[in-house]
Protein backbone atom coordinates (compact mmCIF):
# COMPACT_ATOMS: atom_id res chain seq x y z
CA UNK A 1 0.00 0.00 0.00
CA UNK A 2 1.06 3.15 -0.72
CA UNK A 3 0.20 4.49 2.76
CA UNK A 4 2.86 2.18 4.29
CA UNK A 5 5.82 4.06 4.65
CA UNK A 6 4.37 7.05 5.49
CA UNK A 7 2.95 4.97 8.41
CA UNK A 8 5.37 3.16 9.56
CA UNK A 9 7.10 6.59 9.59
CA UNK A 10 5.16 8.03 11.63
CA UNK A 11 5.24 5.02 13.84
CA UNK A 12 8.32 4.84 14.16
CA UNK A 13 8.21 8.63 15.24
CA UNK A 14 5.65 7.95 17.71
CA UNK A 15 7.78 5.34 19.72
CA UNK A 16 10.26 7.91 19.77
CA UNK A 17 8.09 10.49 20.80
CA UNK A 18 5.31 9.71 22.76
CA UNK A 19 5.61 8.59 26.48
CA UNK A 20 2.75 6.63 26.98
CA UNK A 21 0.89 9.47 27.95
CA UNK A 22 -2.28 10.73 26.46
CA UNK A 23 -2.88 14.43 26.30
CA UNK A 24 -4.83 17.32 25.10
CA UNK A 25 -2.64 17.63 22.07
CA UNK A 26 -3.47 14.06 20.79
CA UNK A 27 -6.75 14.82 21.78
CA UNK A 28 -6.70 17.51 19.47
CA UNK A 29 -5.07 15.54 17.07
CA UNK A 30 -7.64 12.63 16.94
CA UNK A 31 -10.39 14.97 16.58
CA UNK A 32 -8.66 16.62 13.67
CA UNK A 33 -8.74 13.04 12.49
CA UNK A 34 -12.26 12.03 13.28
CA UNK A 35 -12.91 15.30 10.67
CA UNK A 36 -11.00 14.44 8.35
CA UNK A 37 -13.04 10.70 8.16
CA UNK A 38 -16.05 12.00 8.01
CA UNK A 39 -16.15 15.06 5.93
CA UNK A 40 -13.95 13.25 2.97
CA UNK A 41 -14.65 9.70 2.71
CA UNK A 42 -13.77 9.71 -1.13
CA UNK A 43 -9.98 10.24 -0.13
CA UNK A 44 -10.22 6.97 1.37
CA UNK A 45 -8.50 4.34 -0.62
CA UNK A 46 -10.94 2.49 -0.61
CA UNK A 47 -9.70 -1.06 -1.27
CA UNK A 48 -7.79 -0.97 2.30
CA UNK A 49 -11.07 0.53 3.63
CA UNK A 50 -13.38 -2.31 2.72
CA UNK A 51 -10.80 -4.66 3.53
CA UNK A 52 -10.69 -3.24 7.10
CA UNK A 53 -14.35 -3.14 7.22
CA UNK A 54 -15.26 -6.18 5.27
CA UNK A 55 -18.40 -4.80 3.86
CA UNK A 56 -18.98 -2.75 0.28
CA UNK A 57 -17.78 0.32 0.21
CA UNK A 58 -20.87 2.82 0.49
CA UNK A 59 -22.00 0.64 3.38
CA UNK A 60 -18.44 0.77 4.92
CA UNK A 61 -18.67 4.47 4.53
CA UNK A 62 -22.02 4.92 6.08
CA UNK A 63 -20.16 3.54 8.91
CA UNK A 64 -18.59 6.57 9.39
CA UNK A 65 -21.35 8.95 9.43
CA UNK A 66 -23.97 9.95 12.34
CA UNK A 67 -26.10 6.32 12.47
CA UNK A 68 -23.46 4.82 14.30
CA UNK A 69 -22.43 7.32 16.61
CA UNK A 70 -25.98 8.01 17.22
CA UNK A 71 -26.50 4.18 18.11
CA UNK A 72 -23.15 4.41 20.26
CA UNK A 73 -24.22 7.52 22.00
CA UNK A 74 -27.60 6.51 23.12
CA UNK A 75 -26.39 3.32 23.94
CA UNK A 76 -23.78 3.74 26.41
CA UNK A 77 -24.25 8.08 27.11
CA UNK A 78 -23.94 7.43 30.59
CA UNK A 79 -21.03 5.37 30.79
CA UNK A 80 -18.48 7.59 28.45
CA UNK A 81 -19.93 11.01 30.59
CA UNK A 82 -18.77 9.33 33.46
CA UNK A 83 -15.39 8.82 32.95
CA UNK A 84 -13.41 9.86 35.23
CA UNK A 85 -10.10 7.64 35.27
CA UNK A 86 -12.59 4.47 36.65
CA UNK A 87 -12.90 1.77 34.08
CA UNK A 88 -16.27 1.25 32.93
CA UNK A 89 -16.18 -2.02 30.64
CA UNK A 90 -19.55 -1.42 29.54
CA UNK A 91 -18.84 0.59 27.35
CA UNK A 92 -16.06 -1.26 25.64
CA UNK A 93 -18.62 -3.68 23.92
CA UNK A 94 -19.31 -0.78 21.58
CA UNK A 95 -16.29 -0.01 21.69
CA UNK A 96 -14.99 -3.86 20.41
CA UNK A 97 -17.88 -3.97 17.86
CA UNK A 98 -16.10 -4.13 14.26
CA UNK A 99 -17.95 -1.63 13.08
CA UNK A 100 -18.17 0.46 16.39
CA UNK A 101 -14.50 1.40 15.69
CA UNK A 102 -15.64 3.72 13.29
CA UNK A 103 -18.63 4.89 15.44
CA UNK A 104 -15.89 5.68 18.03
CA UNK A 105 -14.60 7.84 15.62
CA UNK A 106 -17.51 9.61 14.83
CA UNK A 107 -18.72 9.57 18.62
CA UNK A 108 -15.78 11.18 19.60
CA UNK A 109 -15.86 13.97 17.05
CA UNK A 110 -19.66 14.39 18.16
CA UNK A 111 -18.24 14.86 21.73
CA UNK A 112 -15.30 15.96 21.62
CA UNK A 113 -14.71 16.28 25.26
CA UNK A 114 -10.99 16.04 26.51
CA UNK A 115 -11.55 14.45 29.33
CA UNK A 116 -13.50 11.91 27.32
CA UNK A 117 -10.70 10.61 25.11
CA UNK A 118 -7.94 9.64 28.17
CA UNK A 119 -10.37 7.75 29.88
CA UNK A 120 -11.56 6.14 26.70
CA UNK A 121 -7.40 5.70 25.77
CA UNK A 122 -6.76 4.02 29.09
CA UNK A 123 -9.48 1.41 28.16
CA UNK A 124 -7.46 1.04 25.07
CA UNK A 125 -4.35 0.47 26.88
CA UNK A 126 -6.01 -1.59 29.65
CA UNK A 127 -7.26 -3.38 26.66
CA UNK A 128 -4.31 -4.16 25.17
CA UNK A 129 -3.05 -5.72 27.97
CA UNK A 130 -5.68 -8.36 27.29
CA UNK A 131 -5.86 -8.65 23.71
CA UNK A 132 -2.49 -10.17 22.90
CA UNK A 133 -2.23 -10.40 18.74
CA UNK A 134 -1.55 -7.06 16.89
CA UNK A 135 -0.99 -7.30 12.85
CA UNK A 136 1.02 -4.28 11.93
CA UNK A 137 0.38 -4.77 8.51
CA UNK A 138 -2.60 -4.89 8.56
CA UNK A 139 -3.42 -1.91 10.75
CA UNK A 140 -1.29 0.09 8.94
CA UNK A 141 -3.03 -1.17 5.48
CA UNK A 142 -6.13 -0.78 6.90
CA UNK A 143 -5.27 3.03 8.45
CA UNK A 144 -4.28 5.30 5.64
CA UNK A 145 -5.79 7.96 6.91
CA UNK A 146 -3.62 7.10 10.27
CA UNK A 147 -0.94 9.93 9.90
CA UNK A 148 -0.76 11.32 13.13
CA UNK A 149 1.61 10.06 15.16
CA UNK A 150 0.05 9.96 18.88
CA UNK A 151 -3.01 8.49 17.11
CA UNK A 152 -1.21 5.52 15.67
CA UNK A 153 -0.59 3.80 18.97
CA UNK A 154 -3.57 3.80 19.61
CA UNK A 155 -4.71 2.67 16.65
CA UNK A 156 -2.32 -0.34 16.76
CA UNK A 157 -3.62 -0.91 20.04
CA UNK A 158 -7.24 -0.87 19.24
CA UNK A 159 -7.01 -2.91 16.30
CA UNK A 160 -5.20 -5.50 18.20
CA UNK A 161 -8.23 -5.58 20.44
CA UNK A 162 -10.18 -5.93 17.49
CA UNK A 163 -8.56 -8.43 16.06
CA UNK A 164 -8.69 -10.95 19.13
CA UNK A 165 -12.04 -9.78 18.74
CA UNK A 166 -12.52 -10.55 15.10
CA UNK A 167 -12.65 -13.89 15.74
CA UNK A 168 -16.19 -14.62 17.31
CA UNK A 169 -17.87 -11.88 18.86
CA UNK A 170 -18.59 -14.27 21.76
CA UNK A 171 -14.90 -13.85 22.53
CA UNK A 172 -15.37 -10.65 22.83
CA UNK A 173 -18.35 -10.60 25.20
CA UNK A 174 -15.99 -12.98 27.66
CA UNK A 175 -13.47 -10.29 27.01
CA UNK A 176 -15.38 -7.54 28.44
CA UNK A 177 -17.31 -9.89 30.85
CA UNK A 178 -13.87 -10.13 32.38
CA UNK A 179 -12.75 -7.19 32.19
CA UNK A 180 -15.61 -5.93 33.96
CA UNK A 181 -15.82 -8.44 36.28
CA UNK A 182 -11.84 -7.85 37.26
CA UNK A 183 -13.24 -3.89 37.30
CA UNK A 184 -15.37 -5.11 40.04
CA UNK A 185 -12.19 -7.22 41.86
CA UNK A 186 -10.01 -4.07 41.94
CA UNK A 187 -7.59 -4.25 44.62
CA UNK A 188 -8.80 -0.84 45.42
CA UNK A 189 -12.63 -0.03 46.00
CA UNK A 190 -12.89 3.99 46.19
CA UNK A 191 -15.01 4.66 49.12
CA UNK A 192 -15.67 7.96 49.31
CA UNK A 193 -15.01 9.80 52.99
CA UNK A 194 -17.61 11.25 53.86
CA UNK A 195 -17.35 14.34 56.68
CA UNK A 196 -16.03 14.08 59.56
CA UNK A 197 -14.81 10.37 59.17
CA UNK A 198 -11.26 9.10 60.01
CA UNK A 199 -9.43 8.44 56.06
CA UNK A 200 -6.60 6.07 57.23
CA UNK A 201 -6.57 2.61 55.16
CA UNK A 202 -7.46 0.87 58.54
CA UNK A 203 -11.13 2.55 59.23
CA UNK A 204 -11.66 2.76 55.44
CA UNK A 205 -11.33 -0.85 55.22
CA UNK A 206 -14.19 -1.45 58.12
CA UNK A 207 -16.23 1.04 57.15
CA UNK A 208 -16.85 -0.80 53.92
CA UNK A 209 -16.46 -3.79 55.54
CA UNK A 210 -19.76 -2.54 57.68
CA UNK A 211 -21.45 -1.30 54.42
CA UNK A 212 -21.29 -4.81 53.11
CA UNK A 213 -22.52 -6.14 56.66
CA UNK A 214 -25.39 -3.48 56.76
CA UNK A 215 -26.10 -4.07 53.13
CA UNK A 216 -26.81 -7.87 54.04
CA UNK A 217 -28.48 -7.24 56.90
CA UNK A 218 -30.80 -5.40 55.03
CA UNK A 219 -31.20 -7.94 52.99
CA UNK A 220 -31.92 -10.39 55.25
CA UNK A 221 -34.75 -8.01 56.45
CA UNK A 222 -36.28 -7.98 53.48
CA UNK A 223 -36.46 -11.79 53.14
CA UNK A 224 -37.61 -12.32 56.77
CA UNK A 225 -41.20 -11.33 57.06
CA UNK A 226 -42.29 -8.91 59.15
CA UNK A 227 -38.55 -7.45 60.01
CA UNK A 228 -39.06 -4.00 58.27
CA UNK A 229 -40.38 -2.42 60.83
CA UNK A 230 -37.68 -3.44 63.51
CA UNK A 231 -34.69 -0.63 64.05
CA UNK A 232 -31.41 -2.57 65.65
CA UNK A 233 -29.46 -5.31 64.92
CA UNK A 234 -29.71 -7.51 67.44
CA UNK A 235 -33.84 -7.68 67.69
CA UNK A 236 -33.23 -8.01 64.09
CA UNK A 237 -31.01 -10.69 64.43
CA UNK A 238 -33.19 -12.10 67.09
CA UNK A 239 -36.23 -12.11 64.30
CA UNK A 240 -34.03 -14.01 61.75
CA UNK A 241 -33.03 -16.77 64.26
CA UNK A 242 -36.98 -17.17 65.03
CA UNK A 243 -37.72 -17.41 61.68
CA UNK A 244 -35.15 -19.87 60.88
CA UNK A 245 -35.93 -21.85 63.65
CA UNK A 246 -39.91 -21.70 63.02
CA UNK A 247 -38.69 -22.91 59.36
CA UNK A 248 -37.05 -25.80 60.64
CA UNK A 249 -39.81 -26.64 63.00
CA UNK A 250 -41.85 -26.72 59.86
CA UNK A 251 -40.02 -29.17 57.98
CA UNK A 252 -39.95 -31.75 61.18
CA UNK A 253 -43.66 -31.41 61.32
CA UNK A 254 -44.48 -32.13 57.69
CA UNK A 255 -42.30 -34.79 57.14
CA UNK A 256 -43.88 -36.42 60.42
CA UNK A 257 -47.14 -35.49 58.61
CA UNK A 258 -45.64 -37.35 55.42
CA UNK A 259 -44.55 -40.11 57.07
CA UNK A 260 -47.91 -40.78 58.86
CA UNK A 261 -49.94 -40.10 55.42
CA UNK A 262 -47.94 -41.91 53.50
CA UNK A 263 -49.17 -45.52 54.06
CA UNK A 264 -51.97 -44.96 51.22
CA UNK A 265 -50.04 -44.28 48.67
CA UNK A 266 -46.82 -45.45 46.81
CA UNK A 267 -44.78 -42.85 45.35
CA UNK A 268 -44.88 -43.73 42.16
CA UNK A 269 -44.30 -41.08 40.38
CA UNK A 270 -47.31 -41.97 37.90
CA UNK A 271 -49.49 -42.57 40.90
CA UNK A 272 -48.33 -38.81 42.51
CA UNK A 273 -49.38 -37.46 39.23
CA UNK A 274 -53.18 -39.34 38.92
CA UNK A 275 -53.37 -38.86 42.49
CA UNK A 276 -52.89 -35.11 42.30
CA UNK A 277 -54.87 -34.61 39.08
CA UNK A 278 -57.58 -37.01 41.39
CA UNK A 279 -57.17 -35.00 44.43
CA UNK A 280 -58.00 -31.72 42.21
CA UNK A 281 -60.93 -33.25 40.69
CA UNK A 282 -62.46 -34.73 43.89
CA UNK A 283 -62.20 -31.63 45.70
CA UNK A 284 -62.77 -29.98 42.69
CA UNK A 285 -60.64 -27.60 43.17
CA UNK A 286 -60.33 -24.43 40.51
CA UNK A 287 -58.55 -25.52 37.28
CA UNK A 288 -56.54 -23.26 35.53
CA UNK A 289 -55.48 -26.19 36.80
CA UNK A 290 -57.49 -28.97 35.41
CA UNK A 291 -58.35 -27.86 31.75
CA UNK A 292 -54.65 -26.90 31.25
CA UNK A 293 -53.80 -30.50 32.84
CA UNK A 294 -55.65 -32.51 30.50
CA UNK A 295 -54.26 -32.13 27.27
CA UNK A 296 -51.12 -32.96 28.87
CA UNK A 297 -51.66 -36.28 29.71
CA UNK A 298 -50.25 -37.65 26.63
CA UNK A 299 -48.80 -40.87 28.05
CA UNK A 300 -44.71 -41.59 28.92
CA UNK A 301 -43.42 -39.13 25.99
CA UNK A 302 -44.80 -36.01 27.87
CA UNK A 303 -44.50 -37.32 31.35
CA UNK A 304 -41.59 -34.39 31.50
CA UNK A 305 -43.87 -31.56 30.83
CA UNK A 306 -46.50 -33.63 32.78
CA UNK A 307 -44.48 -33.13 35.95
CA UNK A 308 -43.56 -29.57 35.23
CA UNK A 309 -47.08 -28.86 34.47
CA UNK A 310 -47.50 -30.48 38.16
CA UNK A 311 -44.97 -28.52 39.60
CA UNK A 312 -46.46 -25.84 38.13
CA UNK A 313 -49.96 -26.66 39.43
CA UNK A 314 -49.09 -28.29 42.73
CA UNK A 315 -46.80 -25.51 44.17
CA UNK A 316 -48.93 -22.72 43.24
CA UNK A 317 -50.93 -22.83 46.90
CA UNK A 318 -53.05 -20.26 46.39
CA UNK A 319 -54.22 -22.71 43.68
CA UNK A 320 -56.35 -24.34 46.61
CA UNK A 321 -58.25 -20.97 47.53
CA UNK A 322 -59.39 -20.12 44.40
CA UNK A 323 -63.07 -19.77 43.33
CA UNK A 324 -65.05 -22.87 41.79
CA UNK A 325 -65.44 -23.29 38.55
CA UNK A 326 -69.11 -24.87 37.58
CA UNK A 327 -68.63 -26.13 34.11
CA UNK A 328 -65.89 -28.81 35.29
CA UNK A 329 -66.16 -31.64 34.06
CA UNK A 330 -67.46 -34.16 37.20
CA UNK A 331 -64.83 -36.78 38.37
CA UNK A 332 -66.79 -39.79 36.45
CA UNK A 333 -66.40 -38.19 33.14
CA UNK A 334 -62.98 -37.10 33.81
CA UNK A 335 -62.08 -40.64 34.62
CA UNK A 336 -63.33 -41.60 31.63
CA UNK A 337 -61.45 -39.12 29.93
CA UNK A 338 -58.24 -40.41 31.49
CA UNK A 339 -59.79 -44.42 30.32
CA UNK A 340 -59.97 -42.90 26.60
CA UNK A 341 -56.77 -41.74 26.19
CA UNK A 342 -55.58 -45.68 27.26
CA UNK A 343 -52.13 -44.93 28.89
CA UNK A 344 -50.59 -46.38 31.67
CA UNK A 345 -51.16 -43.26 33.80
CA UNK A 346 -55.06 -43.61 33.33
CA UNK A 347 -55.12 -47.52 34.32
CA UNK A 348 -53.29 -46.51 38.13
CA UNK A 349 -55.65 -43.91 38.45
CA UNK A 350 -58.39 -46.08 38.14
CA UNK A 351 -56.56 -48.53 40.34
CA UNK A 352 -55.73 -45.50 43.14
CA UNK A 353 -59.69 -44.61 42.97
CA UNK A 354 -60.66 -48.19 43.50
CA UNK A 355 -58.59 -48.63 46.38
CA UNK A 356 -59.43 -45.43 47.88
CA UNK B 1 -50.14 -16.95 37.60
CA UNK B 2 -47.19 -18.83 36.06
CA UNK B 3 -49.06 -22.45 35.49
CA UNK B 4 -46.75 -23.46 32.45
CA UNK B 5 -44.05 -21.87 32.81
CA UNK B 6 -42.36 -22.51 35.63
CA UNK B 7 -38.97 -22.89 35.43
CA UNK B 8 -37.96 -26.81 35.10
CA UNK B 9 -34.05 -25.77 36.41
CA UNK B 10 -35.36 -23.76 39.47
CA UNK B 11 -34.69 -24.65 42.94
CA UNK B 12 -38.43 -25.65 43.40
CA UNK B 13 -38.33 -28.38 40.45
CA UNK B 14 -35.17 -29.87 41.24
CA UNK B 15 -35.85 -30.00 45.29
CA UNK B 16 -39.20 -31.71 43.77
CA UNK B 17 -38.22 -34.00 41.79
CA UNK B 18 -35.51 -35.39 43.75
CA UNK B 19 -37.83 -35.42 46.84
CA UNK B 20 -40.41 -37.25 45.13
CA UNK B 21 -37.67 -39.87 43.77
CA UNK B 22 -36.26 -40.15 47.97
CA UNK B 23 -39.83 -40.59 49.01
CA UNK B 24 -40.65 -43.35 46.13
CA UNK B 25 -37.39 -44.82 47.46
CA UNK B 26 -38.79 -44.88 50.88
CA UNK B 27 -41.86 -46.20 50.31
CA UNK B 28 -40.76 -48.91 48.35
CA UNK B 29 -38.19 -49.91 50.86
CA UNK B 30 -40.70 -50.33 53.56
CA UNK B 31 -43.73 -50.69 52.36
CA UNK B 32 -46.03 -49.25 55.33
CA UNK B 33 -48.30 -51.72 56.99
CA UNK B 34 -51.76 -49.88 57.53
CA UNK B 35 -51.05 -50.50 61.48
CA UNK B 36 -47.72 -48.83 62.11
CA UNK B 37 -46.37 -48.76 65.47
CA UNK B 38 -45.19 -45.63 66.57
CA UNK B 39 -41.38 -46.39 66.39
CA UNK B 40 -42.05 -47.27 62.40
CA UNK B 41 -43.33 -44.34 62.05
CA UNK B 42 -40.85 -42.28 64.10
CA UNK B 43 -38.42 -44.45 61.84
CA UNK B 44 -39.80 -43.16 58.79
CA UNK B 45 -40.21 -39.64 59.67
CA UNK B 46 -36.27 -39.44 60.13
CA UNK B 47 -35.67 -40.90 57.10
CA UNK B 48 -38.32 -38.93 55.51
CA UNK B 49 -36.43 -35.82 56.91
CA UNK B 50 -33.18 -37.04 56.26
CA UNK B 51 -34.64 -37.22 53.04
CA UNK B 52 -35.54 -33.82 52.44
CA UNK B 53 -32.20 -31.77 53.92
CA UNK B 54 -30.42 -34.21 51.82
CA UNK B 55 -32.47 -33.27 48.45
CA UNK B 56 -32.76 -29.86 49.27
CA UNK B 57 -28.65 -29.71 49.85
CA UNK B 58 -28.46 -31.84 46.51
CA UNK B 59 -30.43 -29.54 44.61
CA UNK B 60 -27.59 -26.80 45.71
CA UNK B 61 -24.89 -28.72 44.67
CA UNK B 62 -21.85 -27.87 47.44
CA UNK B 63 -21.95 -24.03 46.07
CA UNK B 64 -23.17 -23.03 49.62
CA UNK B 65 -21.16 -23.54 52.87
CA UNK B 66 -24.70 -25.08 54.38
CA UNK B 67 -25.20 -27.20 51.45
CA UNK B 68 -22.13 -29.14 51.75
CA UNK B 69 -22.67 -29.27 55.80
CA UNK B 70 -25.64 -30.68 55.45
CA UNK B 71 -24.79 -33.51 53.29
CA UNK B 72 -21.79 -34.38 55.38
CA UNK B 73 -23.77 -34.01 57.75
CA UNK B 74 -26.05 -36.70 56.70
CA UNK B 75 -23.28 -39.05 54.93
CA UNK B 76 -20.47 -39.16 57.83
CA UNK B 77 -21.30 -41.60 60.67
CA UNK B 78 -21.79 -39.82 64.21
CA UNK B 79 -18.73 -41.08 65.86
CA UNK B 80 -16.39 -40.20 62.60
CA UNK B 81 -18.06 -36.74 62.82
CA UNK B 82 -17.44 -36.67 66.42
CA UNK B 83 -13.85 -36.92 65.57
CA UNK B 84 -13.40 -34.79 62.75
CA UNK B 85 -15.63 -32.05 64.02
CA UNK B 86 -13.37 -32.07 67.13
CA UNK B 87 -10.36 -31.44 65.36
CA UNK B 88 -12.03 -29.06 63.12
CA UNK B 89 -12.96 -26.99 65.48
CA UNK B 90 -10.64 -27.09 67.81
CA UNK B 91 -8.03 -25.09 65.80
CA UNK B 92 -10.86 -23.06 64.28
CA UNK B 93 -12.17 -21.39 67.63
CA UNK B 94 -10.47 -21.53 69.94
CA UNK B 95 -13.37 -19.92 72.05
CA UNK B 96 -15.63 -22.50 72.37
CA UNK B 97 -15.46 -25.95 73.23
CA UNK B 98 -17.48 -28.65 71.61
CA UNK B 99 -20.07 -31.34 72.92
CA UNK B 100 -21.75 -33.97 70.44
CA UNK B 101 -24.96 -35.88 70.67
CA UNK B 102 -28.11 -34.10 69.61
CA UNK B 103 -30.87 -35.75 68.27
CA UNK B 104 -30.53 -35.29 65.17
CA UNK B 105 -27.06 -36.66 65.12
CA UNK B 106 -25.75 -33.63 64.43
CA UNK B 107 -22.38 -32.48 66.54
CA UNK B 108 -24.09 -29.32 69.07
CA UNK B 109 -21.52 -26.43 69.82
CA UNK B 110 -21.42 -25.78 73.07
CA UNK B 111 -21.09 -21.62 72.48
CA UNK B 112 -19.45 -19.36 75.09
CA UNK B 113 -20.40 -16.39 74.96
CA UNK B 114 -18.27 -13.81 73.45
CA UNK B 115 -19.44 -10.53 74.84
CA UNK B 116 -21.52 -7.81 73.18
CA UNK B 117 -24.95 -8.46 72.86
CA UNK B 118 -24.47 -8.87 69.09
CA UNK B 119 -22.07 -12.44 70.36
CA UNK B 120 -24.72 -13.90 71.81
CA UNK B 121 -27.42 -13.65 68.69
CA UNK B 122 -25.11 -14.42 66.50
CA UNK B 123 -23.38 -17.98 68.16
CA UNK B 124 -27.10 -18.70 67.96
CA UNK B 125 -27.37 -18.63 64.18
CA UNK B 126 -23.98 -20.19 63.72
CA UNK B 127 -25.63 -22.91 65.43
CA UNK B 128 -28.54 -22.97 63.03
CA UNK B 129 -27.02 -22.42 59.82
CA UNK B 130 -25.51 -25.94 59.61
CA UNK B 131 -21.48 -25.42 58.59
CA UNK B 132 -22.06 -21.90 59.88
CA UNK B 133 -19.66 -22.06 62.75
CA UNK B 134 -16.23 -21.32 60.75
CA UNK B 135 -17.57 -18.23 59.07
CA UNK B 136 -17.24 -14.58 59.81
CA UNK B 137 -19.78 -12.84 59.57
CA UNK B 138 -20.58 -11.56 56.62
CA UNK B 139 -20.49 -14.27 54.84
CA UNK B 140 -23.05 -15.79 57.57
CA UNK B 141 -25.32 -13.35 56.44
CA UNK B 142 -24.98 -14.37 53.00
CA UNK B 143 -25.25 -18.34 54.23
CA UNK B 144 -28.55 -17.24 56.16
CA UNK B 145 -30.48 -15.31 53.25
CA UNK B 146 -29.45 -18.73 50.74
CA UNK B 147 -30.66 -20.74 53.62
CA UNK B 148 -34.20 -19.24 54.75
CA UNK B 149 -34.77 -19.04 50.52
CA UNK B 150 -34.34 -23.31 50.26
CA UNK B 151 -36.13 -23.95 53.47
CA UNK B 152 -38.90 -21.67 52.23
CA UNK B 153 -38.99 -23.42 49.33
CA UNK B 154 -38.58 -26.93 51.54
CA UNK B 155 -41.31 -26.14 53.30
CA UNK B 156 -43.61 -25.01 50.42
CA UNK B 157 -43.30 -27.87 48.48
CA UNK B 158 -43.25 -30.74 51.65
CA UNK B 159 -46.67 -28.58 52.18
CA UNK B 160 -48.30 -29.14 48.69
CA UNK B 161 -46.73 -32.97 48.90
CA UNK B 162 -48.50 -33.41 52.24
CA UNK B 163 -51.56 -31.70 51.21
CA UNK B 164 -52.28 -33.79 48.36
CA UNK B 165 -51.95 -36.79 50.03
CA UNK B 166 -54.22 -35.81 52.84
CA UNK B 167 -56.84 -35.41 50.44
CA UNK B 168 -56.81 -38.51 48.75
Amino acid sequence: MESNPGTTETRSNLTASDGGQVTAFESLQFTDEIHRLILAPTTINASSFTALVELPPPQAVELLHSPDSTKFIAAKPPNVEDFKGSFRFPSNTSLIEPDARFSVFSGEANNGNENRDSPVSKILNSNLEKAVKSEPAETESAQPLVSDPPVEKRRIKRKGRENKVKGSTKKSKTAVNESSEDAEKLPYVHVRARRGQATDSHSLAERARREKINARMKFLQELVPGCNKISGTALVLDEIINHVQSLQRQVEFLSMRLAAVNPRIDFNLDSVFTSESGSLMDSNFPGLVMPVMWPEVQGDGHRQQYQHQWNSDALQQPVWGREVHNNYITPEKSLLTYDSSANSVTLQANQLKMEL
Amino acid sequence: MDLHNLNPSSLKSRFTTRFLRALTEINARKPIASSSSPREIFQRYRRIKDAADTSMAYSVRSRRTWSKATLWRLRTPSHRRRLASFGRRSSLNKTRTTTTASHRGAVVVQITSRGGGLGVQLEELRELVPGGEAMDLCNLLDETAHYIKCLTTQVQVMRTIANLYSLE
